[in-house]
């Protein structure tokens, strides 16, 4: 039997020795840590109280029209469990297995210093979660309806949260992850989501972090894929004051395949970072990848995809875009598209611009008659939302599109042009 | 006489005899310190404030630290067992004809048709002094003095244009840039100086294979070319013939200097020792070239063919300073055996308007890692700044690799950026095509690898595109089946 307390202590001093991470190291370049530690101070490590929230707050907050097996977070504690499972579904919270099935937590709070983009904050998750959720699909059942995990944070103090997808073979699922906030006093979500596909599982997985503009978020999605799998990821970052996600596919098993698509929407003075690794381990894998990025403000937002064909890797197939779109001359991004190509079997290619909306396009909708605000307004919309198209559940994407057009200027007339 | 007891005994020398001929004979004992660069400093004939701007690098670079970001693995080099100076041989010391040379270069002389007495000026044949070279270098030397413009080696330029070298030395690539540089600026040795007035076009190609009388420059080479207001130079550095070099270590500083309305056009063919089939030997080609374009609407371009040495590592740069300044980069780096690159540019857009352009095309083979580094900066001021970017990789064989760390920085909202990568093998589609039209499949490649290279051959001046054609082909010889 695992000793769970043991493991804390194991990742507890890995992260004492890694420490958190600096703009010294290449990975953390552009996102400097340091503000969350003033801000915080102390309270960065300790968990924030369980915050009493009543139904009609989780009502406000939740998408709307959304059929789903639905469970609630709250500052970091399950509050609302799912009822009425499938038979094969099992959604265990860590809180739970920590302290009835050691055995299990111990997997969902497993963590390698070897994993990409490994940092000691992965580390210290495993060393102070708390609570999460663990998914277990077992081998052919397919979900009907997805899963909704809202995690509400409140007034100030850190939420550890660990989560666990574990699907079984030829199984299917569709999991949605929802950050969002009602707190005035800065906080930190901290919440790390390990992803195993059995061969031919399916996994879309929705990850939208609308917190509120005071919080702190740090995001990590890490994924294996066995033979034949697929995973559809779509990482959506609106809120938060400092906000990084790290998302790492391992296509390991011949025939997976991955699509990551994001969007990131920092206005204000938000810093919104978004790091990915995509490891071609196995032959015959196909790797998609989608970023975009509206700037605006004094908004600073980063981008680094990094796809790595190991040696081996033969048929690899994979492409990578990062598009953004500077909307104030304050605003800054950061991006860098990285390959790292160990075999001669592949197709690899990326594309990263940068620019701003096109004259011809905007003269041509003045031409039809709308305002110049209107017309850029459309423009700068339609840029965003390309990545969202792919999105499985109308009701989640039209909750995103409302939530992102809220962030333009004349985000009041969204209702309007979203029709 | 001790070392040190040598060391002193030169440095005194200087202040008895003043420019001390006999000292060039000398080679220094391996290590570094201030008497090291006080004696080259004295050999050299330097003023004051050289032998001070050296010291002070020399200082700066005792507090760094050698860099090991790059996506390369060596044994790392001992600075205290590298002689620091060591004056040209004598062209006796050489072989005493071609049949002394190793057969091998000769071959490769020969496939890339290179005249005979070419031949024995690259192999270091001991040669009457009558060659062609010699008297084609004389005649360009008169044709330049002409129109004004200055060409000789660096430490001429010291001491018969020293206002020029004060100005401009250090002001691209400051003695602390990096760790490179820092060593170079201390030690340095030779290189080349080019300067053209104000409104001059540079009747014609300067190339430093015509600067014979600085052929062994040794390995810490510094060249700083200056475009005064409306000027155009184009420079071209190395040729395509291999060179043999017993030096290990190669640091090397260019800058370069636009004014308004200048244009500097900087080609280079790289092809040393890249090591044998093992990876045991060659080259470390650590460079640091950058460009400054000070001028309103002036130009610097950069043109790299990179097939020699084991290891390189350099990043080409332009500093866009001036509004409406271009700045612009082709490379093709070939890596095969067990040879390394980690190669790229960094366009830093400052001025209004400023435009870039970056075509990198790398080919991996054998065991060859190459990794093109970029860096795309575009300032808070730099309104209307453009830059498009593609860099394509080719790998041949499955066990080479080919890397690509594009950085892009962005900090105005007029710019437009372009970032374009692809990494492919041979097409095997194209392969085929060319097999039925009879073509055989070295010959097929050679032929999709310089399709694959014809973006960057163009910008090479003429006589050297069909070079680096050839080069390729021989480079390639042997990496395909």
């Amino acid at each position: 039997m695992p000793d769970i307390a043991a493991l804390r202590k194991q990742a507890w001093d890995a992260f004492e020795q890694a420490g958190l991470p600096t703009t010294r190291q290449e990975e953390w370049k552009y996102t400097s840590l340091a503000r969350i530690g003033s801000t915080l101070g102390e309270a960065w490590w300790t968990a924030a109280d369980p915050a009493s929230l009543d139904d009609a707050d989780i009502e406000a907050l939740a998408i709307p029209e959304l059929d789903a097996w639905r469970v609630v977070f709250a500052n970091g504690r399950l509050i609302r469990g799912a009822t009425h499972l499938p038979d094969g579904l099992t959604l265990s919270p860590l809180s739970e297995l920590l302290t009835g099935n050691a055995q299990q937590a111990a997997v969902a709070l497993q963590w390698q210093d070897d994993a990409p983009l490994f940092n000691g904050t992965l580390a210290a998750n495993s060393a102070l979660a708390e609570d999460g959720l663990c998914l277990c699909l077992t081998d052919g059942v397919k979900l009907d309806k997805p899963v909704y995990m809202l995690h509400i944070a409140g007034n100030g103090g850190a939420s550890h949260l660990r989560h666990g997808l574990w699907l079984g073979k030829n199984s299917e699922a569709h999991v949605i992850e929802h950050y969002a906030g009602v707190n005035e006093e800065p906080g930190l979500t901290h919440a790390v989501t390990l992803v195993h596909l059995g061969a031919g599982a399916h996994l879309y997985h929705d990850r939208l972090q609308d917190e509120s503009p005071k919080h702190f978020h740090l995001g990590r999605l890490h994924a294996t894929q066995g033979r034949d799998s697929m995973l559809s990821s779509h990482a959506v970052g609106l809120g938060a004051s400092l906000s990084r996600l790290d998302l790492a596919v391992d296509l390991a098993a011949p025939g997976a395949s991955c699509i990551l698509n994001g969007l990131y929407m920092p206005t204000g003075r938000q810093h919104c970072d978004h790091h990915t690794q995509i490891d071609h381990s196995a032959p015959h894998c196909i790797s998609r990848e989608h970023y975009r990025g509206v700037l605006d403000g004094r908004a600073h937002g980063v981008f680094n995809g990094k796809v790595v064909v190991h040696q081996g890797a033969s048929g690899t197939d994979s492409a990578q875009s990062n598009a953004n779109l500077l909307l104030s001359d304050k605003a800054e991004v950061d991006a860098k598209p990285e390959l790292v190509i160990h075999h001669d079997d592949v197709k690899a290619a990326h594309g990263c611009t940068v620019g701003q909306l096109d004259d011809k396009q905007l003269f041509y909708l003045k031409t039809r008659g709308m305002s110049d605000e209107e017309a850029r307004q459309m423009l700068t919309f339609a840029f965003a939302d390309s990545v969202l198209t792919g999105m499985r559940v109308p009701a989640v994407r039209r909750f995103i599109e409302k939530r992102a057009f809220s962030k333009l200027p004349l985000g009041a007339d969204a209702e309007a042009m979203l029709g | 006489m001790s070392d040190n007891a040598q060391v002193e005994h030169l440095v005194d020398k200087k202040y008895e005899a003043g420019f001390v001929t006999d000292i060039e004979s000398d080679t220094l004992p391996p290590g570094l310190n201030e008497d090291v660069i006080r004696h080259i400093s004295a050999i050299k004939g330097e003023p004051d404030w050289l032998l001070d701007w050296r010291l002070a690098a020399f200082a700066h670079w005792k507090t760094m630290s050698e860099p090991h970001w790059a996506h390369v693995k060596y044994t790392p080099t001992d600075y205290q067992a590298i002689s620091y100076y060591s004056a040209p041989k004598k062209r006796e010391d050489g072989p005493q004809s071609l049949d002394e040379v190793d057969p091998k270069l000769l071959e490769t002389y020969k496939k890339l048709g290179i005249p005979l007495h070419e031949q024995e000026f690259l192999a270091g044949v001991a040669v009457d002094a009558v060659f062609d070279s010699v008297s084609v270098a004389t005649t360009f030397k008169g044709k330049l003095k002409d129109a004004g413009v200055i060409f000789c080696p660096i430490s001429e330029a010291v001491q018969e244009h020293p206002e020029l070298v004060k100005k401009y030395l250090g002001t691209v690539v400051p003695t602390g840039d990096n760790f490179f540089a820092a060593l170079n600026s201390a030690v340095f040795t030779d290189g080349s100086f080019v300067y053209i007035p104000k409104g001059v076009r540079c009747p014609m190609e300067l190339s430093t294979y015509f600067r014979i009388n600085a052929s062994n420059t040794g390995q810490f080479e510094r060249t700083l070319i200056i475009a005064d207001e409306g000027a155009y130079v184009s420079y071209l550095e190395g040729c395509t013939a291999p060179q043999r070099d017993e030096n290990q270590l190669h640091a090397a500083v260019v800058e370069l200097i636009a004014h308004d309305d200048a244009q500097i056009k900087y080609s280079t063919v790289q092809n040393w020792y890249p090591g044998d089939e093992n990876g045991v030997g060659g080259i470390y080609n650590f460079v640091t070239k950058r460009g400054d374009c000070r001028g309103a609407r002036s130009k610097i371009s950069w043109t790299q063919v990179e097939t020699g040495s084991a290891i390189t590592w350099k990043y080409p740069s332009c500093v866009l300073r001036g509004d409406d300044s271009v700045g612009e980069f082709y490379s093709v780096a070939l890596t095969k055996m067990h040879q390394q690159a980690d190669t790229g540019t960094k366009m830093v857009h400052l001025g209004k308007n400023t435009r870039s352009t970056i075509v990198s095309k790398g080919i991996s083979a054998g065991f060859g890692q190459q990794s093109y580094r970029g860096l795309v900066h575009i300032g808070k001021d730099a309104t209307g700044a453009r830059n498009h970017t593609q860099c394509d990789s080719l790998l041949i064989g499955s066990t080479c690799g080919a890397h690509t760390f594009p950085y892009v920085e962005v900090k105005n909202p007029t710019a437009t950026m372009e970032h374009e990568a692809t990494t492919s093998r041979i097409g095997e589609d194209q392969l085929f095509y060319c097999k039925s039209r009879g073509i055989a499949e070295e010959d097929a490649v050679n032929l999709i690898v310089n399709g694959f290279c014809k973006d960057v051959f163009n910008e090479l001046p003429m006589e050297f595109a069909v070079e680096a054609n050839r080069l390729m082909e021989v480079s390639l010889e042997g990496a395909v089946g």
